[in-house]
């Protein structure tokens, strides 16, 4: 979804939903890596099934990062991307299947967007290359050094579109890839591979829906998979939410703003290129060891619980007193519907519906208090109910004057505190008007050289006063130079002054013009006149725009839900219409043309590329791009206006491209579809999904005998060979097979001799024409335990809630062990004297159960302190045992922040501890590995001994924390 | 050819101006479909049948021109302007292209 915007406001709201992966990195020995063993339990305490990677999120940012230099040429942007899917693999380490998809021609609905962003892509590679260039001039003009100029090509992006060598050649790799892997890792021998490449037309996130709905419509499905997909796009959150499958997560690179990059120029960190003084490289390390290292910390992942966002969402959306039944799982749907309206790939947002302004709060407001009068939800199954979301529409039409003046002013208070703050950090930044210099200059206290005695403090004020003298004379010059325009300033910043207060008011940035200015009376007239060049009275043209939109919602609610209803479909405008405008809409929508297809890839990519990408089609269709003469070059603009639309920056703002007109495009084709190559036609045709798995997969045998037989008829797989998995296969033309070499693509890397993969085509499961996919949860589906804070728990319990963390509800604490506390009561000793003891760490820091001596075995002090607090004693109990803690009173004083910090943290341990106790808890875990039960059993008779100690550790005892031996998972 | 001409053409020749009526864009107002139709009567009898779609091309190349601010190659403006020539647009959006935006955000 084009609203980056949306997960930040997602991920601040409902906080809880992130978790950070657990990364094992492999290690290096003697120059040997020796790769993590991704057969071990994962991690992250969370066993995944399925691991789904939307190819486009991995391919963008290998071979075009923006936080370190670009990969030389193609074959390092293939390692590149190998890396990466190891990487991922080694984080989610899915059990059973693999899935990559990559995007194929995608629906005509997306068309306009991609055609902006190509358009754009194309201008602005142009631009960097000239600024590079002219920037290169100066300095080197200037005497400045630069490394010599690069003689690779610029990587143009936008061959990362169907239907390109560039995509086929990536297809083989990762088929190369695939066998290599299952083959020879042994995290992968029980993996099914899917490896969807961009001849399979579809969105890759789309295509992946597509694989989860149809296997889950299908009675072999374990509806307790746990699915993972990898990608950055929020529109995979809705998506997620869209399959109802209750255990999803998403995973992606965490976002971090604002991150240093490489001068494009020489590569150096810390300037950008307007900036860059071809000043030569600094030594690295003493001998400029770390030439090639970027200090930049390595890109992390982040888990996005899609379970824990539905605990927030029924918090939000659940309704009593309705006048029908609540449905959590239909509301969910209405919420993933109302999100669209505030932007997504195939339509522009609405104008009053900004996410940064708390749209989607707005319309869940909105949506609550209409419900009632709607008599039922917004949508089922991806089909819309139209009245209803008439009546949502006119609620929200009903604020939209005022959301627009608040917008205004929100925006220039904004600019005004913006205006201050930047008046104050200059004044800070000035100092005073007037220092005394020499002898007499101001010197910082406390430090260990005091100053000297004055001497000679006639001559030396003497001297100050002439200096200041002399420079007011300068000024004074100056000003009558300048024509006077400045005040006096006694010292010597006046000319700069005058500068400086010019750059002040230039730097409130220059405003865009905004003609339509939706805070006065008459917007919505300026808004169509401005924007679609209409008479506000021309109801006729008003309400084709709010018919198409009205269409839109239909086409992305069920390109959502039930797959692609039509390719052809698109919204013919540049901006969408005013939420007031949507008024008897319900008759605007029946049907979606049936039967349309896609574009071939190379028709798409004459439909997606501007003509200074020409060079990835054929000469005779690249021609039709640029000819004066060709019937389609209107499609084709050199440059074309953008409509900042209220942003500040071109790449915000709306490009103005003409819409493509299909069957102009088609009957343009038609004359120059015969000068394909072979190698061409074969790219531009539809191909299929593909299945890799090895040897040791219980389906193989069951292929290669297909493969033996050379049956070539489609066949069903056998669901219970493959993790209930349905689908047919048929032989492929150029098949992956054992004990047959699979060619290295790539020159760095070796063939693979002892191939032990089998590879076959793959179609998803048919469903008869007019099914539809139900948006439910299926019958045997298991809830996830909750991760959120009941909202009843202080009145239910007494202890002190604590949040969870990672996906183990039991989570383990690290701890230090003995030396650890030894080495950190060395050094807290210093600042406080005292007793032997007060070389504690931090009061109430680790567990605050009181010091116990640890010769009470290996086991036990650990245990204990994690039953001191979590049952407490009475005093009565600990104090004779441990005098120590009197002691300790004394740091008590004033619990600082971080003191409670950790207390708070340690209370909310105790309540998971208590969960076990109640046998509730560990889910998923417990289950799957049994051999912690034991320990359960330990330490729980051991509590029950111990059961006193809680209030007094928690409350008063600060002793000295035992010294824990460290205790982790122990699952194999 | 003025308004007033068109009209006539049109009424003289339904069947062209019926066939001219199916290539309106959905997205095109009155406002802007008018002279673009007017574009193709004038120049429809110097292009053949099957270079009509060429036609159509040029009178998109116009209409984006103006209505839209796309710019095409000099060579191109000018033969569309030239058969553009007389078609008179009344009020006719301004636009800023992406260059000169770029151009002026370097500026500064």
């Amino acid at each position: 979804m084009g609203v980056p915007a949306f997960f930040r406001w997602l991920s601040r709201k409902y906080p809880s939903i992130i978790v950070h992966c657990v990364e094992e990195k492999g290690k290096e020995c003697n120059g040997v890596r020796i790769p993590v063993d991704t057969t071990k339990p994962n991690p992250n305490e969370v066993e995944f099934d399925n691991l789904y990677l939307d190819m486009n999120g991995i391919i963008h940012p290998c071979t075009h990062p923006e936080d370190k230099p670009a990969p030389k040429n193609e074959d390092e942007m293939m390692v590149a991307i190998f890396e990466y899917i190891d990487r991922l693999y080694n984080i989610v380490r899915p059990r059973k299947v693999l899935y990559m998809a990559i995007d194929g021609v995608a629906p005509r609905a997306k068309m306009n967007q991609q055609r902006s962003r190509r358009f754009r892509a194309s201008k602005e590679g142009v631009e960097l290359t000239e600024e590079k260039q002219r920037i290169r001039e100066e300095i080197i003009q200037r005497g400045g050094y630069l490394p010599p100029e690069e003689i690779k090509e610029r990587f143009d992006s936008n061959c990362i579109t169907p239907g390109t060598e560039f995509m086929d050649n990536l297809a083989q790799c990762l088929r190369y890839y695939v066998a290599d892997r299952l083959s020879n890792d042994p995290g992968w021998k029980n993996v099914v591979v899917f490896l969807s490449d961009a001849s399979v037309p579809g969105e890759g996130e789309h295509k992946i829906m597509d694989f989860i709905r149809r296997q889950r419509a299908q009675p072999n499905h374990d509806p307790n998979t746990h699915h993972c997909l990898c990608g950055a796009d929020a529109d995979l959150i809705m998506l997620g939410l869209a399959t109802h499958e209750p255990n999803f997560t998403i995973i992606r690179e965490e976002f971090k703003p604002n991150k240093p990059r490489p001068c494009a120029l020489c590569g150096q960190m810390g300037h950008e290129i307007k900036d860059c003084q071809g000043v030569a490289r600094e030594k690295k390390g003493q001998h400029d060891e770390f030439a090639d290292t970027v200090p930049v910390s390595e890109q992390e992942f982040i888990f996005i619980r899609l379970c824990v966002l539905r605990e927030y969402l029924a918090r939000e959306l659940t309704m009593a007193s309705l006048p029908f039944p609540f449905d959590f799982e239909r509301s969910v749907d209405d919420w993933v519907f109302m999100c669209f309206f505030v932007g997504n790939d195939f339509l522009p947002h609405l104008p009053s519906l900004e996410i940064r302004e708390g749209a989607i709060d707005r319309l869940v407001n909105i949506y609550k208090d209409v419900v009632h009068k709607t008599g039922g939800y917004l949508t089922q199954n991806g089909f819309v109910n139209l009245e209803r979301v008439e009546m949502i529409m006119q609620a929200v039409g009903v604020a939209e004057d005022n959301i627009f003046k608040k917008r205004k002013e929100d925006d220039e208070n904004f600019k005004r505190r913006n205006k201050e703050k930047r008046r104050r950090l200059k004044a800070e930044q000035q100092g005073p008007a007037y220092l005394t210099t020499g002898q007499f200059a101001p010197h910082a206290l406390g430090r260990r050289d005091r100053p000297d005695v004055v001497h000679n403090a006639r001559h030396q004020a003497y001297d100050m006063r002439m200096q200041h003298n002399k420079d007011a004379a300068q000024s004074l010059k100056a000003m009558m130079k300048n024509g006077g325009n400045s005040s006096a300033g006694p010292s010597d910043s006046t000319e700069s002054r005058g500068v400086k207060r010019k750059a002040e008011d230039s730097d409130s940035e220059p405003e865009p013009e905004d003609n339509v200015r939706l805070w006065e009376e008459g917007w919505k007239q300026r808004y169509y006149k401005t924007k679609f060049d209409v008479d506000a009275m021309d109801d006729v043209f008003r309400r084709k725009v709010v018919q198409s939109y009205v269409e839109g919602l239909c086409w992305v609610l069920r390109y959502y839900y039930q797959g692609c209803a039509s390719w052809k479909w698109y919204f013919p405008f540049h901006y969408a219409p005013f939420a007031s405008d949507f008024k008897d809409i319900k008759g605007m929508f029946t049907e979606f043309e049936k039967e349309t297809k896609p574009f071939k890839p190379l028709e798409q990519l004459m439909g997606v590329f501007p003509a200074a990408s020409g060079n990835f089609l054929p000469t005779t269709w690249r021609n039709l791009m640029s000819n004066p003469d060709s019937s389609i070059i209107d499609f084709y603009p050199d440059d074309f206006a953008i409509d900042l639309n209220g942003k500040k920056y071109a790449w915000q703002g709306v490009a103005l491209l003409p819409f493509v007109d299909e069957r102009r495009l088609r009957a343009a084709l038609a004359d120059v579809y015969p000068d394909l190559t072979p190698e061409e036609v074969k790219r531009n045709s539809l191909g299929s999904d593909l299945l890799f798995l090895s040897r040791s997969h219980p389906l193989f045998d069951f292929i290669h005998e297909l493969y033996r037989t050379e049956s070539h008829e489609s066949t069903e797989i056998p669901a219970e060979l493959c993790h209930g998995i349905q689908g047919a296969i048929n032989l492929d033309d150029d098949p992956i097979l054992p004990d047959k070499t699979v060619k290295s693509p790539i020159p760095m890397l070796r063939d693979i001799s002892q191939n032990i993969s089998i590879g076959v085509k793959f179609k998803d499961p048919q469903y008869a024409d007019g099914f539809v996919f139900k948006a439910v949860l299926l019958p045997d589906a298991k809830i996830p335990s909750k991760v959120l804070k009941p909202g009843d728990w202080e009145k239910g319990n007494r202890e002190p809630w604590r949040p969870q963390l990672g996906f183990n509800p039991n989570r383990q604490q690290a701890h230090l062990d003995q030396s650890g506390f030894r080495a950190l009561g060395h050094s807290m000793n210093r600042n406080r004297g005292g007793g032997q003891y007060s070389s504690a760490p931090p009061p109430s820091n680790y567990h605050q159960g009181s010091y116990r001596p640890p010769h009470a075995g290996s086991h036990q002090p650990f245990q204990h302190s994690r039953q001191n607090s979590l049952l407490g004693a009475p005093p009565s109990f600990h104090q004779p045992q441990f005098p120590r803690q009197q002691q300790q009173q004394q740091y008590r004083g004033g619990g600082h922040g971080w003191d409670r910090a950790m207390q708070s943290q340690q209370s909310a341990y105790q309540q998971n501890m208590n969960r076990d106790r109640g046998g509730a808890g560990p889910g998923g875990y417990q289950q799957r590995y049994d051999q912690r039960r034991d320990d359960w059993h330990d330490r729980r008779d051991d509590r029950r001994d111990n059961r006193g100690p809680q209030h007094q550790g928690y409350s008063s005892g600060r002793g000295y924390p035992p010294p824990p031996p460290s205790r982790r998972y122990n699952w194999n | 050819m003025s308004k007033l001409d068109v009209e006539d053409f049109i009424q003289q020749n339904r069947a062209v101006a019926d066939q001219v009526e199916t290539y309106r864009g959905y997205w095109e107002s009155e406002k802007h479909w008018e002279p673009r139709r007017e574009f193709i009567l004038r120049n429809i009898g110097d292009f053949d049948d099957e270079q009509l779609d060429q036609l159509l091309s040029l009178s998109m190349v116009w209409a984006n021109n103006v209505f839209l601010g796309c710019r095409y190659s000099t060579e191109l403006l000018d033969r569309v302007k030239e058969m553009a020539e007389g078609i008179v647009v009344e009020d006719a959006p301004v636009f800023k292209t992406r260059d000169e935006i770029m151009k002026k955000q370097q500026g500064r």
